[in-house]
Formats: C-alpha cells, sequence, structure tokens
C-alpha cells in the first residue's frame, strides 16, 4: 500500500522553517516563563520544550503524508498507555512510581500539545488562529499571576505574543498560498526567513534601546553579586539579601525553609528616641523595613505586594535624597488609621553594612533626612539618616514576652492590654482591607491552623487576649516540663517535599525560627477574623546600659514578626517567637556610639559647572538651598563658587578623591563653617538673595556626590512614580474611543477619498482632464460600476447607457451665441485618452468639453441614483480597496 | 503637408465607409471587419478561424469588391481552396511551353493578385504552406532563377477550421507569425441572425452592388500613414511590459518575441487609422492584445488560454488608466499632422 502525500516535501519543509521553528522558540520562550511561576513542571524547561519540539516535528512531517488525525491520535494513545503501564512495572516504591508518573504526565501533556500543533500547522488553516488565542491565553494566565501590573510588564509580555501570532497567521495563509510548481523555491525561503530575521532583529533592537539602562543595571547587578549568586539558592534561606552595592538589606520576600543562615557582621547602629513614661528607660522598638502581605501556599514563601491597601510603607531612597533635605510622606500617618496613643519619635540610623539606597525605621515612618556622618566617624559609617515614625505607645520590643520579673515592664504590659481589651471586635477601615488582611488559603492544611486557633482562643474573649492565648500556646510547656516550641535555625524539613510546611511546624516538628512563629501566628490570627500581616526587619535589642538609646543591629538580628490592627491604635508588633534556649550567644559588645553632629548653616543642591582642581573651587548651579534651616527651593537657579579645600567628599560608597567629581555632577555641599552663623537671612530673602550676601568663594566642609547616571534613574524614577496610579478605567475608555474612532475613520475613508478626488477634480488646471476622469472613474467605482478589465471606449459606452450621460454642456463660442453641446461620458473618455495619448491639442471646443464635463455628469449619475444606495455603498470600503489595488 | 492632411481626413473618412460598407453585408461583426483592415494597413495579413459557414469567405470578397483597382476595376481577387493534395505550383504559376515563341513562358498562378483569399489554409501540406510563407513575408515569388514581385498591395485572408478538426495540418509557428492577426470569426447574436435570415436576398443584393469607397492608390497611401501614427511612449511602455509578462507568466509556455512586440506596435498603429484616430490609445491595445498575441504564444491548456493574457492585459490597463497626463519630449515634432 502506498500513502500519498498531502504536500510536496518543499511544502514541508517551508512549515518546518517558517512555522515550527518560531513555533518551538516561542514555546520555549513560555515553557521557560511559566516555569518561573508554576512549581508543578518544576525547573527543566529545557527538557519540556525538547518534548514539544519533537511532538511537532514529527506531527508536522508525519501528517504530511495522508493520515488520518482520528486513527492515529488512537495509535498514539495506545503507545502512551502501554508506556505508562510499563513504567507501572518497573518502578519500585510508592514515590518512584508517583515521580516517574508526574514525569511522564508533562511528557505526554507537552508531547501531544506539540502533536496537536503539529497536525494543526500540516492540516487546518485556522488552526493557527487558534494557536495564537491558545498563547495569547497562557500568557494572559502567567501576566495576572505576576504581582505589579504596570504597563511596561503588559507590554514585555503581550507585544512577543502579539507580533508572534500576526507572524504565524501570516505565515501559514503564505505557505498555504504557495506555489507548489514555484522554481525558485530556495529564494521563496530564504527571502522569508531573512525578512522574519529583520523583523526579530527590528525588534530586538527596539526593546534594547528601550530598557537600555535596565540591561545596564543587570549586567552591574549580575557583575557585582556574582561570587554569592546562588547563596539564598537551595536548602538554606536567609533574612538578608546582598544589594548589588555590597551592602545587605531585608529580602523582598522569605521562603519557609530547611535552614536558615545568620551572620554576625554590624549592620547599622541606632540612637532611637523613644523612652519610657519615666523619660530615662529606653524603649526599643522593632526596625521594620517592609511587610509581608502576600503568601504564595506553593512555593510556601511570604512576599510583599505592592497593591497592598491602605499602604502605609515610607520607602524613600536615603542615597537620592539631597544631604539635609528631606522627604516625607503624610498618606502613611492617614493610611494607619491610628488616633489614639500615637507620637511622633526620631531615629538616627548609622549605616554600615546597610545598602545605601535602604530605609529602615520603626514602624510607621514617614521621614527621612539624609545627614552627614561626622568626621570622625567617617571610616567607619557608610551614611546615616534621621528618619520619624508615627509610634504607638503601645509598641515595644518588651511587649513580646513575659518582661522578665521588670515591675515597670510588667506594668507597662497590663496598660497596654488593658486599653486593647477595650477593643472587643476588630473591624478595618472597610471591608477591602478586612478581606484582604484576613484573607486565608482555601485549603486542608490551612483548616487544621483554624482548627487548632480556636481551639487555643476558646476562652479569650477580645482579640487581644486571643492573641495572648496563642502567645502562651507558643510558650507553654509540655507534659515534661520541657517547651512545646523550640527556636531552631535548621528545623529540618518534612519528608514529603510539597508537604505544607506551616502544620508541620504546628503540629510535628515544633521547631522553627521566627519566619515560621509569625506565618503560624498570621494564620491563626487570621483564622479568627484579626487583621494581620508579617513585618520583616531587625529586632532590636538593648544590651548597653552606658549610651542609653543607641542600639546596634547585626546581621543576625534580621528578623520576622507578626503586627495586627487595632482600630484607632493601628497597626501593633506582635512578636511570638520564642527565645533560642540553646544558642545562648555572648551578646555583642556595642561599640562607642557617633557623636558631635555639627550645626549645619548651609546646605547647596545642584549641578557643577565648573572644576578648579588646583585652586579647590567649584562653581554650581545651586537648585535648593537650606540656609540656617530654612528651605529655598525654587525654579530660579543662581550660580555659586565654593571652596572646596576643606571639604570631605562622600558617595554613597562612601569617602571619595576630589578627583570622582566631574563637570555635570549633581552635588550636595555642606558648610558648618562659623562664618555664616551670623550672616543671617531675613524673611524676604529668597535664593538669589541669600547668595550674594554670602562671602564667596563659600568655604564648604562636606560634598555628596550624585553620579549622572544615578541622576537620570532618579529622575526617571520620579516619573515613573508620578505617572503611578493608572487608570484602567480610563484607559479602557481612550482605548475603546480610539478604536470606534478608527472604525468609523476606515468607513468614512471611502468617502473622504471621494471628497479628496471631487475637490481636485473640480479645480482648473493641467490634469484637469485627469483629475476629472479619476474622479468621475472612483465615484462610479464606489457605487458598483467598476471598470475592472474593460478598455475605456466599452466602459463609457456601458455607463452611458446605464445613466443616461450624454449630459448637456454650455459652451460659448467666439463670443457670439451660446452653444449647446452633448457630451456623452463616452466622449469624454475618447477626449481624455486623445489628451493623454495623443500629440495635437485639443480644439477650443474640445477642451471646453473636457473642462465642462464633469459637473453635470457626476449630477446626473448622483439623480440617477437613490441616495440610499449611494450611501450604503459609500459604506462599501471594499469597493474603494478594489479601486486601488492591482488586478490580480 | 496641408495638402496630405487633408488627403489623410478623407481617406480615414473614407476607411469608415469602407467598415459600414462592408457591414451591409457582414452583420454584426464591426470588430472582426476592423481587425482585418488594421491587419491590412499594418501591411500584414490575417488568420480567421472559425468553422465553416460563419462568413469568413463573403468578408475577403466583399472587401475585395469595395475596394478600387488601379485602372477602374476593382482589386483583383483570388481565391484558393487549399486540399492536402495542392502543390505549390498551384498557387504560384509554372513555366508552360509556347509553341510560338518556342521557349518557356511562366505562367502566374492565382498568387499574383490584391487580395487573397487562402481557404481552409491548415488542409495543405506543410510544403504549399511553406511556398506561402515567401509570398507573405517578402511579397515576392521565385521561381528557378527569377523572382517575380507581387503586387504592390498582396493581402492575404487565411482561414482555417479549428485545428481538432480531422485532416488538418497545423500551421508552422513561422508561418502564424507572419500572420499580424488573428481572430475568431465566431457566431452573430440572435437579433443579428434572425435579421440576416429575414434579409439574406437583400445581402446577396448588396454584395453584388458593392460601392468601390478606397481606392488602391489610398490604401497604399493609409499603408504609409501608418507608420507616422503617433505612439505615446506609455503605450510602448505597455506593449513591452505586455510582451514581457507572457514570458514570465507560469501558465504560458512559450511567451511573446520581440518580433511580435514590434509586429504588436504596427497593428496598434494601423487600428487607430482604422478608428479615424492619428494616436493610439488605451482601447487600442485592450482590443489588440489578445487578437495580436494570442497565436504566438503557446499555453499550458485551454484555460490559461482564456485567462492568462486577460490578466496580464487588465494588470497593464490598470497601470495606465491611472498615469497622469504626460507629454512625450518630442510629441510635436513626430507627429502626423
Amino acid at each position: 500500500m502506498k500513502i500519498g502525500r498531502v504536500y510536496s516535501w518543499k511544502k514541508v519543509v517551508a512549515q518546518l522553517l517558517l512555522l515550527v521553528v518560531p513555533a518551538v522558540v516561542f514555546f520555549f520562550y513560555l515553557l521557560w516563563d511559566v516555569n518561573r511561576f508554576y512549581t508543578i513542571l518544576q525547573n527543566d524547561w529545557v527538557k519540556q520544550g525538547c518534548y514539544f519540539t519533537t511532538g511537532i516535528v514529527v506531527a508536522n512531517v508525519f501528517y504530511s503524508w495522508r493520515f488520518r488525525f482520528v486513527s492515529t491520535a488512537g495509535v498514539l494513545f495506545l503507545f502512551y498507555y502501554a508506556i505508562y503501564k510499563y513504567i507501572g512495572s518497573i518502578s519500585v516504591g510508592e514515590f518512584d512510581s508517583f515521580y516517574l508518573s508526574v514525569q511522564f504526565i508533562v511528557f505526554t501533556f507537552l508531547f501531544s500539545l506539540g502533536w496537536l500543533a503539529g497536525f494543526g500547522f500540516s492540516r487546518s488553516r485556522y488552526f493557527t488562529i487558534f494557536w495564537s488565542v491558545l498563547l495569547l491565553v497562557i500568557e494572559i494566565v502567567v501576566v495576572s499571576k505576576t504581582a505589579d501590573v504596570k504597563i511596561n510588564v503588559l507590554i514585555s509580555a503581550f507585544a512577543p505574543v502579539l507580533a508572534y501570532s500576526f507572524y504565524t497567521i501570516y505565515t501559514a495563509e503564505l505557505i498555504r498560498n504557495m506555489n507548489e510548481e514555484e522554481t525558485r523555491f530556495g529564494w521563496f525561503i530564504t527571502k522569508r526567513i531573512t525578512g522574519f530575521l529583520l523583523v526579530l532583529l527590528v525588534m530586538f533592537l527596539v526593546v534594547f534601546t528601550v530598557f537600555k539602562n535596565d540591561f545596564k543595571a543587570i549586567e552591574k547587578e549580575w557583575g557585582n553579586a556574582q561570587a554569592n549568586y546562588n547563596k539564598g539558592d537551595g536548602k538554606s534561606e536567609n533574612m538578608n539579601q546582598q544589594d548589588k552595592d555590597g551592602g545587605i538589606s531585608n529580602k523582598d520576600q522569605t521562603k519557609l525553609s530547611g535552614s536558615l543562615s545568620k551572620d554576625k557582621q554590624l549592620v547599622f547602629v541606632a540612637k532611637l528616641d523613644n523612652y519610657f513614661d519615666d523619660g530615662k528607660t529606653p524603649n526599643p522598638l522593632y526596625f521594620t523595613s517592609c511587610y509581608y502581605t502576600k503568601f504564595d501556599t506553593l512555593t510556601q514563601t511570604f512576599e510583599r505586594d505592592s497593591v497592598m491597601p491602605y499602604n502605609d510603607l515610607f520607602e524613600p531612597d536615603p542615597s537620592r535624597i539631597p544631604l539635609y533635605f528631606s522627604k516625607w510622606d503624610s498618606t502613611v500617618i492617614k493610611n494607619t488609621f491610628a488616633t489614639k496613643n500615637r507620637k511622633v519619635v526620631t531615629a538616627d540610623i548609622y549605616k554600615v553594612l546597610l545598602s545605601a539606597n535602604r530605609y529602615l525605621a520603626p514602624s510607621t515612618a514617614f521621614f527621612c533626612q539624609p545627614m552627614s556622618v561626622p568626621k570622625e566617624y567617617k571610616e567607619q559609617y557608610k551614611s546615616t539618616y534621621r528618619a520619624k515614625m508615627w509610634v504607638s505607645d503601645l509598641n515595644s520590643a518588651y511587649f513580646i514576652y513575659n518582661p522578665a520579673g521588670n515591675k515597670m515592664l510588667e506594668q507597662f504590659q497590663n496598660v497596654r492590654f488593658n486599653k486593647l481589651r477595650e477593643v472587643k471586635k476588630i473591624t478595618g477601615p472597610d471591608k477591602q482591607f478586612m478581606d484582604y488582611y484576613t484573607y486565608m488559603p482555601l485549603n486542608d492544611e490551612y483548616k487544621k491552623i483554624t482548627a487548632l486557633a480556636k481551639q487555643i482562643t476558646k476562652d479569650a474573649a477580645t482579640p487581644i487576649d486571643k492573641m495572648i492565648a496563642i502567645r502562651d500556646y507558643f510558650l507553654s510547656k509540655d507534659e515534661f516540663k520541657q517547651p512545646l516550641f523550640k527556636y531552631s535555625d535548621n528545623p529540618g524539613i518534612p519528608g514529603m517535599p510539597s508537604a505544607n510546611k506551616l502544620t508541620y511546624f504546628l503540629f510535628e516538628n515544633k521547631k522553627g525560627y521566627c519566619a515560621y512563629y509569625a506565618g503560624a501566628t498570621l494564620f491563626m490570627l487570621r483564622s479568627l477574623g484579626i487583621p494581620s500581616r508579617v513585618a520583616a526587619g531587625y529586632l532590636t535589642v538593648d544590651r548597653s546600659s552606658k549610651n542609653p538609646g543607641w542600639y546596634w543591629f547585626y546581621a543576625n538580628q534580621a528578623h520576622a514578626w507578626t503586627q495586627v490592627y487595632f482600630q484607632g491604635y493601628g497597626w501593633i508588633d506582635f512578636d511570638t517567637t520564642v527565645p533560642d534556649m540553646n544558642t545562648h550567644q555572648a551578646s555583642q559588645p556595642d561599640g562607642t556610639p557617633p557623636t558631635n553632629m555639627p550645626q549645619t548653616y548651609l546646605v547647596a543642591d545642584g549641578e557643577v559647572t565648573e572644576l578648579d582642581t588646583v585652586k579647590k573651587q567649584i562653581k554650581m548651579m545651586v537648585e535648593k538651598l537650606l540656609y540656617h534651616d530654612k528651605d529655598y527651593d525654587t525654579k530660579m537657579v543662581k550660580e555659586m563658587t565654593i571652596d572646596v579645600s576643606m571639604a570631605t567628599i562622600t558617595a554613597d560608597t562612601g569617602a571619595v578623591k576630589l578627583s570622582a567629581i566631574q563637570k555635570g555632577n549633581h552635588i550636595t555641599a555642606v558648610s558648618y563653617a562659623e562664618a555664616l552663623k551670623n550672616n543671617v537671612a531675613t524673611a524676604k530673602d529668597s535664593l538669589g538673595s541669600i547668595i550674594t550676601k554670602l562671602p564667596l568663594p563659600v568655604p564648604i566642609d562636606e560634598i555628596k556626590v550624585m553620579s549622572k547616571e544615578e541622576l537620570k534613574k532618579l529622575k526617571k524614577k520620579t516619573k515613573e512614580q508620578a505617572s503611578e496610579p493608572v487608570d484602567w478605567i480610563k484607559i479602557g475608555w481612550i482605548i475603546l474611543l480610539i478604536i470606534s474612532a478608527c472604525v468609523i475613520l476606515l468607513f468614512l475613508s471611502p468617502w473622504i477619498t471621494w471628497q479628496y478626488l471631487n475637490a481636485k477634480a473640480k479645480r482648473m488646471n493641467e490634469q484637469k482632464a485627469y483629475n476629472s476622469y479619476r474622479a468621475s472613474l472612483y465615484y462610479l467605482n464606489q457605487l458598483g460600476y467598476s471598470r475592472d478589465s474593460k478598455g475605456p471606449q466599452e466602459y463609457s459606452y456601458l455607463i452611458d447607457a446605464k445613466f443616461n450621460t450624454p449630459v448637456r454642456v454650455l459652451s460659448s463660442d467666439k463670443g457670439n451665441d451660446k452653444n449647446l453641446h452633448y457630451v456623452s461620458f463616452y466622449s469624454f473618455s475618447n477626449l481624455y485618452q486623445k489628451v493623454k495619448y495623443g500629440s495635437l491639442p485639443l480644439t477650443e471646443t474640445e477642451q471646453k468639453m473636457v473642462n465642462e464635463f464633469y459637473k453635470p455628469f457626476i449630477k446626473q449619475v448622483r439623480s440617477k441614483t437613490k441616495l440610499k444606495t449611494r450611501f450604503s455603498k459609500f459604506l462599501n470600503i471594499y469597493n474603494t480597496i478594489h479601486y486601488f489595488t492591482q488586478p490580480k | 503637408m496641408e495638402e496630405q492632411n487633408v488627403q489623410l481626413e478623407q481617406t480615414l473618412g473614407n476607411i469608415q465607409k469602407l467598415v459600414d460598407n462592408v457591414e451591409t453585408v457582414i452583420r454584426g461583426k464591426r470588430m472582426q471587419i476592423q481587425y482585418v483592415l488594421t491587419a491590412l494597413l499594418a501591411k500584414g495579413h490575417i488568420l480567421m478561424e472559425d468553422n465553416p459557414g460563419t462568413g469568413k469567405t463573403v468578408m475577403a470578397k466583399t472587401l475585395a469588391k469595395s475596394i478600387a483597382g488601379e485602372k477602374g476595376g476593382e482589386a483583383s481577387f483570388k481565391r484558393i481552396q487549399f486540399t492536402p493534395d495542392l502543390l505549390p505550383m498551384d498557387l504560384i504559376g509554372s513555366h508552360i511551353f509556347d509553341d510560338v515563341k518556342k521557349e518557356f513562358v511562366f505562367k502566374k498562378g492565382p498568387l499574383f493578385c490584391n487580395l487573397l483569399l487562402a481557404d481552409e489554409i491548415n488542409r495543405a501540406s506543410p510544403k504549399v504552406q511553406s511556398a506561402l510563407l515567401e509570398c507573405m513575408a517578402e511579397q515576392q515569388i521565385t521561381m528557378g532563377e527569377t523572382t517575380y514581385p507581387l503586387e504592390k498591395l498582396f493581402f492575404t485572408i487565411a482561414t482555417q477550421n479549428p485545428v481538432e478538426m480531422e485532416g488538418t495540418y497545423p500551421l508552422p509557428a513561422a508561418q502564424l507569425d507572419r500572420f499580424f492577426i488573428k481572430i475568431y470569426f465566431g457566431y452573430v447574436d440572435e437579433e443579428t441572425e434572425l435579421n440576416i435570415y429575414k434579409d439574406y436576398l437583400g445581402i446577396q443584393n448588396n454584395l453584388d452592388t458593392i460601392k468601390q469607397v478606397l481606392s488602391m492608390k489610398e490604401i497604399l497611401f493609409l499603408q504609409e500613414q501608418t507608420e507616422k501614427v503617433f505612439i505615446h511612449d506609455e503605450i510602448i511602455t505597455g506593449v513591452r511590459n505586455i510582451v514581457r509578462d507572457t514570458r514570465k507568466h507560469p501558465d504560458i509556455v512559450l511567451g511573446a518575441s520581440t518580433r511580435s512586440g514590434i509586429t504588436f506596435l504596427k497593428c496598434l498603429k494601423a487600428f487607430a487609422l482604422v478608428n479615424g484616430r492619428t494616436f493610439v490609445t488605451e482601447d487600442d491595445l485592450n482590443q489588440l492584445t489578445s487578437a495580436v498575441l494570442d497565436h504566438r504564444m503557446i499555453f499550458r491548456n485551454k484555460e490559461a488560454k482564456q485567462k492568462a493574457l486577460s490578466s496580464i492585459l487588465s494588470k497593464e490597463l490598470d497601470r495606465l488608466s491611472k498615469l497622469k497626463i504626460t507629454t512625450n519630449a518630442n510629441t510635436y515634432n513626430q507627429g502626423l499632422l
């Protein structure tokens, strides 16, 4: 038996090269993308891609013979079944067979998908459309998984899919219509592939130019972080992350894992102005970096969510704020909804290892002012800033546990609990808030947590009592008087890799580090309807009695804990992590705190215009000025000469030399000079007038440099932030408006074209005959009388018959009496041909006939066609296209 | 010059009269008559293909009768019925021994005439066909060592039956090329046919009493003037495009040659004259393309024969119709009038 072919090998090759290869490439991309968000297919996207590739190539070649789909698919299914049975027979043990079958299912799914696609490309004309829609749906699902929906994310996600879809549909049609007899087949393929590559190249170039800075940033990041790139991977989890500038900070997410690695490096030092009522005893507060409001149940990871309701996280980049200038955000205070027992507290943070661009402060911070580190401490501390917080009286790092016999703390604890007991039931500002912060994943595992929480808190009446009950549960002892829960950096993982680590922690292992306690507490609270979230930051430990209010923070103090919302009081820290009993680490001795912050008289911010390294003078354009703590920020820019011979110069990375400053750099110059002390500004003074008053060159003690690149980024960022709130409904309307405008324009285009041609035809010039003829032809064509392959004579003859168009034309001969001529379209056509191809000029009469013909002719045709017909015919864009395109 | 113009205008009018004249006999075939005249003015020959009884012979006869001969009489008209056993000598003539003069005298055959109707040309053997070739191409006959020139006006109207019919020899490509135009006569439409039946006696009468409207001299004059008909550069480009497109078209096995292109141009000019114009238009192109080029090309199949050329033509017509009015650089120098 011989099986005939559907296509010649040429078509198959064309399909393979032009459809299958791009599909495979695209699918690889898609799989890679999907693998980032889903764990079921975990990791090996190359292998998965190969399954798909095999499927699509085999099917495409296979179905170029006349095989039927149903029967062959049946055979394929039988194969699958046989392999499945075979796997069952060879696998040893339950886990093995489970693992193998999962692998096999993945293989089957992808291979079948490839097979279907191969069949579709080979046989079905409309498959490419389904295929494009399918890919779009997949992309939509993938995008919906990403946390922050921004316009550039959407574009980067959809642009390739859309481009690919257009390409595929176009190419499939092209191949379908390909002439199999085409002799220059190689040329056909080469042309298309070259075109495809060119399009790709253009797209790549566009993408590269648009995202050039991002690429550079990534490159830089990789360059810096290569050494510890994989550090956090695998089994061990770290609460800190290594930033690209070499500093460390809290991570944007924390995964529940088998062990926690800790370092003992000093991260930062802080002076916190928070004391108990006696005014002497320092009241330490946890330093918050961010909130984890989202929990990915699949990867069991706590994540940040950029769309959390009533965002009360203040996240400035201190390295981007000019020295001594401040930035604050009052919406943060508003969003805390805290009206009772709140006060403003100040903290000075001296960074050691903490990244320059990070901002840490006790919750809820709303103010940031970068300061300069006193000279003597320059070596020790990279930079410093002042933070102000809207702090609850009820907050304290001591809140957490039994205050260890300290009377005052016990009392504080009781006062606090009593106050919070007044809140009988927690109600958020609105439903969205409550829904968001009491969200529980729907899963049996979490039902178990709910049950446990209910059981523990069955005797508690108020929310705070429930919280105390939960705290006590973690601190309770078992029947052997041993603590029920232990702290451990290496709690281990459950036997089943996919098992829920929280329930494992709560019910079996009962060992874990902060994230476990925070996570378990979070879900217990949420199951009770108490809005809560996980906060990440640094644990504050008061180790020194020498310097009250000063705290030292080491890398191993990175911490996660729970925050609970009480209406009126706002978010309050609530840590349930039990103390580490096993490692009695010797508390690191606190160093000596930096003191002697000098008084600043002048801070100028602006761009360097001239640089004299010999005289050590700089000319700068001052954009912002802080003089005697008064802020002069105007649009006016004024030049000022400064003397930098005494100045210490710093950048984000620490102290630098004068040579690091370049023309065009943005600098902040600070002066402590006594000479300025008595030079006080009056109320009338402006930026300009102050500068003229100053002794020039102004002696400068400190300069902070912002490089051009960073400045650019900053500007871009502020711009982005400005355009941040995306009104989707508005965008939707605009898109709708644009689309409808396009549709209307499309339908109007025949009419517009006609108006254009008509106007041209009425004008009197040497192309009059041509314009008249063209306009007439267009008008007739639009009304459905196209010329097609008829010659001008034949056509005009038909038109004359149809519209009865020997029209009357008035023309006066040599000034005498008026003559009447009847000009038909036929004779006009002939005259036109004469004008166009003849060697003779027209006679005067003929010229008149040509000139006068157009208007009465159109009038006649119009009168012979009903308005309704004309209207509908003029909506027919097909006729217009037909007019302008060449006949095939 | 002026005089010539007057003469030209007159003769152009006479051509219209001739067409009308012939039409009194051959009803409803104006187009075909124009084609015949086109071939005549272009100094070519015409091949008519159709079934017997469609009026081919009558057409030739009427035409001959309408043209006044040199010495008062009508143009000399000869008709040869081609058969498989026809010999070249039957056409050309032969040497006959003159008893009186005691020498061989050349007895002219039927080719020595103004208007030759070669009926059913494809029934003759290739030998005869090739004899005809020289006459048509060179306007002369070579017999032995002597070359005899033909009449100044020598015009062949050949008819042929469709090639599929039995007992026919297909014409060689070289000979087909001599025929500037090949037309299909076709049947007349219903109405005309009814008129013909009603008036067949009248038609016969017309044929007998037909007027001579054009003199041989005038035709020779027109033939001379044909060369001077103005042809716009764009039309020449159009001809070039069409000819080249036929070579590229996938459905055409053998495209048109350059000589076909030249013939085409000659025919276009003649056709313009026949239509009373002194310049060539798109219409001429539209109406002549298939008549001039069809029989010179070999198509892949029958379907292709119908479509290929018309698609090429309509593409070119589309291009021409959208052109703006431009004037040739040498318009007024080259012109006829």
